[in-house]
Formats: structure tokens, sequence, C-alpha cells
């Protein structure tokens, strides 16, 4: 329990003494509001800048808690978890610990994110919103954060693995209806859009925020909220068992990934190539 | 003296491959023991599967009488173990890596501040707790993981190459700490180096070459099995040097303007140089050196690790 505790608070630790990391995370995010909310100002969107944020403050909760994947390569590399792996400390601890920061750090970026949405353009009418708007934060969070810890166990190579990383957030953000609704997208792409979790989950994060939850199937769909997959909708609800599905199923699969983990080969010092690949 | 660590018929496999072969020692408690050998002789195969970092193939391994197979748990609560590459948290303070270490090992609460400083102070730190590990040098680096290493009170401490690149200066100082750990808190040092001078020191050595033990002894009795003294000897008139060698049974090495002489036999090595005095220009003897154990044994030159 204390070994949870006390990863948890390192994962913060950096996460705080990460400035510039954390301003330019923030900024990054308003940009792509700018740019893609006047692009895609059409009539099925009523409010195109809030319709905006809820995507960006998701996949900001998505790509931050997937940097778990990052900084457990990182703890690899530098030899931290060799650290970790002569001591007793159980491994099981480990893990949840790191999960627990992750989903924290990202939920902490998606509100800063929402914070400053609260003056660009996303109002509420209830107090419960925000609430949901955390609940489906940290859920979020803890999901991508299972995944970025199930790839960090299956890395050999830190300099392979930001590639790799770059390939597979690109079009899981792209092609999830965060930023281009998934109505602009042409047919194939709309087709790989429906095995993106990504999907899922800015369907029932946009819901929330936009405080849709009264709204016919119908126009949930015209929306964008819920997914036509030929005539099968997939309402928000559904949408938010998916990714607890699947989040359950990375939570496992990671955690027992990282017990199994001989984190011993990749602990190289960086310029030694040859060891880190293979 | 009762025996920390006892390896016995201990072989590790890599597939077809044997790392290690059938090899058995013990160390005794309180005792720095080196352990050598050239690059890929089986070193760092054993030192891991004593740190439960490896599993072994067959054979036991105990360590303070707990099997490090079946109780890692207890057999990592026991050792300290500061590996040749760094494995601190560099966007941490000193004193947070340590604090970190204290929650793996369990560390009452009570006791993590008094240990802290303790460590601390034995290498000389105590006035750098608050800085950023990333921002120190190599040499404080392998002082804090020392530091880090020993504050769990282990009851053996592994070193892989604790002075492998650090400049002459700090490697003096990190063998000050190492001797004054052993004498202050009587803890078994379990270390591997390159450098041989350093093996010197140590109460204990064993040579590992080709997966099997070569040598086991103490740093003298395996030099004086295994070196023997020489005399560099310049002459004007090498005719009549080598001449005299040969008459009396010297063993010796034409080298480039010099001759390298066996000097075991220090009577008739006199006899030889009275007779040739007026030729000599220079002479000089020098001590066989643990690099001479090492290349006796091993026949081969030890390499940096890359």
């Amino acid at each position: 329990m204390n070994t949870v505790f006390a990863l948890w608070k390192r994962g913060l630790k950096a996460f705080i003494r990460n400035k510039t990391g954390l301003i330019f995370s923030l900024i990054f995010p308003f940009f792509f509001v700018y740019v893609f909310g006047a692009i895609f100002k059409n009539d099925f969107i009523e409010n195109p800048i809030a319709y905006m944020l809820s995507g960006v403050i998701i996949t900001t909760v998505f790509e931050s808690s997937l940097n778990l994947a990052s900084s457990t390569v990182d703890d690899m590399v530098s030899g931290f978890m060799k650290e970790v792996l002569v001591s007793p400390a159980k491994r099981i601890a480990v893990a949840t610990g790191q999960l627990l920061s992750a989903a924290t750090v990202s939920t902490v970026q998606g509100i800063l994110i929402l914070i400053i949405g609260l003056f660009t353009g996303i109002k509420f009418t209830t107090w419960t919103t925000p609430l949901y708007i955390l609940c489906a934060m940290i859920t979020v969070g803890l999901v991508f954060s299972g995944v970025g810890l199930f790839l960090a166990t299956k890395v050999r190579s830190g300099q392979t693995f930001q590639i790799i990383k770059t390939a597979v957030t690109m079009p899981l953000t792209f092609i999830s209806g965060a930023y281009i609704p998934l109505s602009m997208l042409p047919k194939s792409l709309k087709f790989v859009a429906y095995f993106n979790p990504m999907t899922y989950a800015t369907a029932f994060f946009r819901m929330i925020v936009l405080e849709k939850t009264n709204l016919s199937t119908a126009e949930l769909v015209k929306e964008g909220l819920a997914i036509d997959i030929n005539g099968f909708i997939v309402t928000p609800i559904m949408s938010f068992g998916i990714i607890v599905v699947i989040g359950l199923m990375f939570l496992i699969l990671s955690t027992n990934s990282f017990v199994k983990t001989d984190f011993s080969r990749v602990n190289r010092s960086s310029n030694d190539a040859n060891s880190l690949w293979g | 003296m009762n025996s920390i660590i006892e390896v016995k018929n201990f072989t590790k496999k890599y597939g077809d491959f044997t790392a290690v072969n059938d090899i058995s020692f013990n160390v005794e408690e309180g005792s720095i023991f080196a352990f050598l050998g050239p690059n890929g002789a089986g070193k760092s195969t054993t030192i891991n599967t004593l740190c439960t970092i490896f599993e072994k193939t067959s054979g036991t391994l105990l360590i303070d009488g707990k099997d490090v197979t079946t109780q890692k748990s207890e057999v990592r609560s026991t050792i300290g173990v500061v590996f040749q590459d760094s494995t601190l948290d560099s966007k941490m303070t000193i004193d947070e890596n340590l604090k970190m270490h204290c929650v793996f090992y369990n560390i009452p609460k009570k006791d993590v501040e008094e240990r802290i400083q303790f460590v601390l102070k034995l290498v000389d730190l105590l006035g750098e707790r608050k800085k950023l590990v990333g921002a120190l040098s190599g040499g404080m680096k392998r002082r804090v993981e020392i530091a880090r290493g020993l504050i769990h009170y282990p009851k053996v401490l592994f070193l892989d190459e604790p002075t492998t690149g650090l400049d002459p200066q700090t490697r003096a100082h990190m063998w000050e700490y190492i001797m004054k750990l052993q004498k202050e808190r009587n803890i078994t040092i379990f270390l591997t180096t390159h450098y041989m001078e350093e093996a010197e020191i140590c109460n204990k050595i064993a040579i590992i070459d080709g997966g099997i033990i070569v040598a086991h002894d103490t740093p003298y009795a395996l030099k004086k099995e295994f070196t023997k003294d020489k005399a560099y000897i310049t002459t004007k008139n090498e005719p009549e040097l080598e001449q005299l060698l040969a008459q009396y049974e010297l063993k010796y090495l034409k080298k480039e303007g010099y001759y390298k002489v066996d000097a075991e036999n220090i009577d008739l090595l006199l006899q030889v140089l009275s007779l040739h005095k007026e030729n000599i220009t220079n002479i000089e003897i020098k001590k066989g050196t643990f690099n001479d154990v090492f290349l006796e044994i091993t026949g081969k030159k030890i390499r940096e690790e890359a």
C-alpha cells in the first residue's frame, strides 16, 4: 500500500516539476480547438467551440494517460525499474501505483483544460455534469493507462518506442470524431473508426459535456454522439460500456504482463543501440 | 567464520550455451570478496542470479541461509545491490530517491530520517540531499547508489564494478567508503571489478573464466602462486649477456633495447650480473602485479566493457 502511494506521489511530482511540458500540454489543445472549430462550423453542430473542446479534453486525457508507456519505458532505460526489481516491493503494487498516478495526472490535465474551457464556451446547467465529467475522465484515464502500461511491457527498445507511440496515437485521435466529426470521414476511415476505442470514449464524453442526455437516439446520431454502424446504433451508454470492458481487459493484461516482464533487458544506456533492439 | 553466501554446483544455461558450469564457492561473513573474470566469463550471470534477477538452471545458491530461487523476497531484504549502470531516478532528489527506497524495503517511517542521515554521512553527501540526481556528477551518483544500497541495512552488499568510469581520486574515495563499511557494520561485500590493484584489497578472490572458477584464494596466495618478479636489464654487449643467461639457465625475453629476465632465483641472477657488470647500463627489478596473476590464469587481457 505504501508502495502504491509512493509511486503515485512520484508520478504527480514529476508532472508538476515538468513546467514546460505542462504549459505546452495546455496550449496545444486550444490550438486544435481554434483550427478545427473554424474549419468545421456546420449546421449539425450548434456550439462548435464546446463541441471541439469536449473532444480535445478527452483526447488530452487519452494521450496523457497513454504517456505512462513512455514514462515506464524511461524508467526501464534509466534503470529505475531494475531498482524496483531487486527490492522486496510487490510488483502488483508497483503496477497499481503507476496506473493510478498516470490516471490522476491525465485527469488533472483534463480538468485544467476544462476550467479554461468554462471561460471560452462550455456551460453547465446542472451541478451533476461536472461530477459525470470527472468520473468519465478518471475512467478514460485508467483505461488508457492500462493500455500504455501494457505497451511498455512489450517494448524492447527505447528509441523505436517513441515512433510506435506516435504511429498509434495519431490515427487513434484523428479517426475518433474528437477533432473531425465522423460524418465527415470517408467511408473506409469511418469503418476504421468503429474499431477505435477512442471513438466511443469521445462519444459518451461529448454527450456528458454538451448535456445531451435527454436527446432521442435519432437526434444523438445526428449530433454525432451515437455511432451508427450500418443501422446498429451504439448509444453513449453502450459506448461507456465498451470503454469499461476494454479498460478492464487492458488493466488485467497490463498488470499481468508487468509482473512477468524482465525489465533488466531494457536497462541499457541509451547509446547502446544494438542491445536495445531485439 | 560462517559463510553468508553459499553457492553449490550452480549451473546456468541459455539454450545450448552454458554460461556458468557447475561452480561452487562460499563467502565468509564480514569479508570483502572479489569476483573477477574476462567479459562473458559468467560474472554477471552469477551476480544477477545471486541478486534474484536471473533464474538458475541447477544448483543451490543461498544468502544468509535463504534460497535465492524459493525465498526471493527474504533474500531481497537481505541484500543491497549497486549495479554497473545507474538505477537512480534522475528526476528526483537524492532525498526522494532514498525515501522511495525505504518504502520499497518496508523501513518504519520513524527510522527513515535517521537512516538517511547515517548513509549520506557515510558517503559525504549530507549537504547535497535536496539536489536533483540528474544534476550530480558520475562519482556522486555512484555514492548515492551505495548509500541507497545500504539504507535498509543489508547483510550483503553487491557491487558490480563500483569504480568503473570514475576518476582515480573518486575511485580511491570509493574504496575508503567500502572499507569503512566493512569495518563499521561488518557487511559482507561481494564485488566485481576490472581493476586488478583493487582486487588486492579484498580478503578473497575468485577468478571465473569460461563458466568455471579457475582460481579461488587470498590475493597474497594467488600472487605468490602465479606471479614472478622480473629484472629489466639494458646492456652494451647483448651477445655476452645472452650467452651468460643461457649458461645459467635463466629464462629471458629479448625486448626492444632491453632484456626481461626471470628474477625468481636471485642467486643465479646476481652471479650473471656480477660477471656482466661492466656492460650493464641500467637495471630494474619489477615485482609481479595482480594483472600478471589474471593473465597467467585466464590467458586473456581484461578489456573494458563497452
